[in-house]
């Protein structure tokens, strides 16, 4: 009983150490240095250019100070996406976390 | 009114709630599919924790009235965990909308785990109830040890889906200690019936 009570507790401990719950969704892949909000360019303008380049968009979000785009790519690949929020550049694709593009 | 809870249709009930919710909230606005991955594959994973957590409990535990009271229900558990799965896969087939590109997608490492987990666990759900049991006999719990295995393409599916290991290891590392702690117990007990001359087995 005592041996049991032990790794009960070990296990709770565990558990409760790891509890930094994440996000639902892969995300804190990238940080950028982009300055104040007030000088980044608009998500849904970051969301129009990439339509007009081929992509379906399905949600975007800050994130690490980057947008984060969810969406699929001209090529067809469904991929989640990092952005600078000044320059609008890309820096890094990923599809079911295998990376496909990194700055 | 209480007894309502050790009513087995209960407990089913209880585990369909959030596939109810999820299912609900995707016939509202379809567009969510997409936002539905996710819990749908945790609440799997989760409920098949739960029901892998059950033996190495009893093992550390011993008989307690709790445990009986899970364990009775673990197929419920199993099941559920089943369902989710084939919820999770759902989800994300309406969410691709392409055959070509589902097709695609499944020869990377992080999704054909996920398919494989899946395939067991549909082959142990559909045999989850007594007739199986009945013919199938001994090979009946050798096609459930196939968890193990489900267990380890699960951790792998969702680490290199998401591309990180916190959530993963938040469900994974406590029926690990678990298991640890059960092989240490079976070993200790083993080598303690030898010492004393008493037959093992």
């Amino acid at each position: 009983m005592k041996f049991g009570q032990a790794m009960l507790a070990v296990a709770a401990a565990t558990a409760m150490q790891f509890s930094a719950s994440p996000a639902a969704f892969a995300t804190g892949k990238m940080k950028c240095d982009a300055g104040p909000q007030s000088s980044w360019k608009s998500r849904t303008d970051l969301e129009a250019k990439l339509k007009k380049d081929g992509w379906t968009i399905k949600k975007s979000k800050v994130d690490g100070g980057c947008y984060e785009v969810y969406g699929v790519t001209p090529e067809g690949q469904n991929v989640e996406a990092y952005f600078h929020p000044v320059t609008m550049e890309k820096l890094l694709v990923s599809q079911r976390g295998k990376v496909i593009f990194k700055k | 009114m209480l007894r309502l809870i050790n009513v087995h249709g209960f407990f089913w009930l209880l585990l369909a709630i959030p596939a109810i919710g999820m299912t609900i909230g995707f016939v509202r606005d379809p567009v969510t599919a997409f936002d539905l991955i996710h819990p749908s594959g945790e609440f799997s994973v989760r409920f098949m924790i739960i029901a892998m957590m059950l033996s190495p409990l009893r093992a550390i535990f011993g008989r307690q009235r709790w445990l009986d009271w899970l364990l009775a229900r673990r197929r419920a558990l199993g099941v559920a965990a089943c369902g989710y799965g084939l919820l999770h896969l759902a989800f994300y087939l309406y969410d691709m909308g392409d055959w070509g590109m589902i097709a695609e997608e499944a020869l990377i490492f992080s999704i054909w785990t996920g398919y494989a987990a899946l395939l067991i666990f549909v082959a142990m759900g559909v045999t989850s109830n007594n007739a199986s049991q009945r013919a199938m006999r001994a090979n009946w719990k050798r096609l459930q040890r196939l968890v193990y295995p489900a267990a380890v393409l699960i951790a792998l599916h969702w680490f290199y889906v998401d591309g990180e290991y916190m959530g993963m290891l938040v469900h994974f590392v406590p029926l690990l200690v678990l298991e640890t702690a059960r092989v240490i117990l079976m070993f200790k007990r083993r080598s303690a019936r030898r010492d004393t001359g008493i037959a093992t087995g």
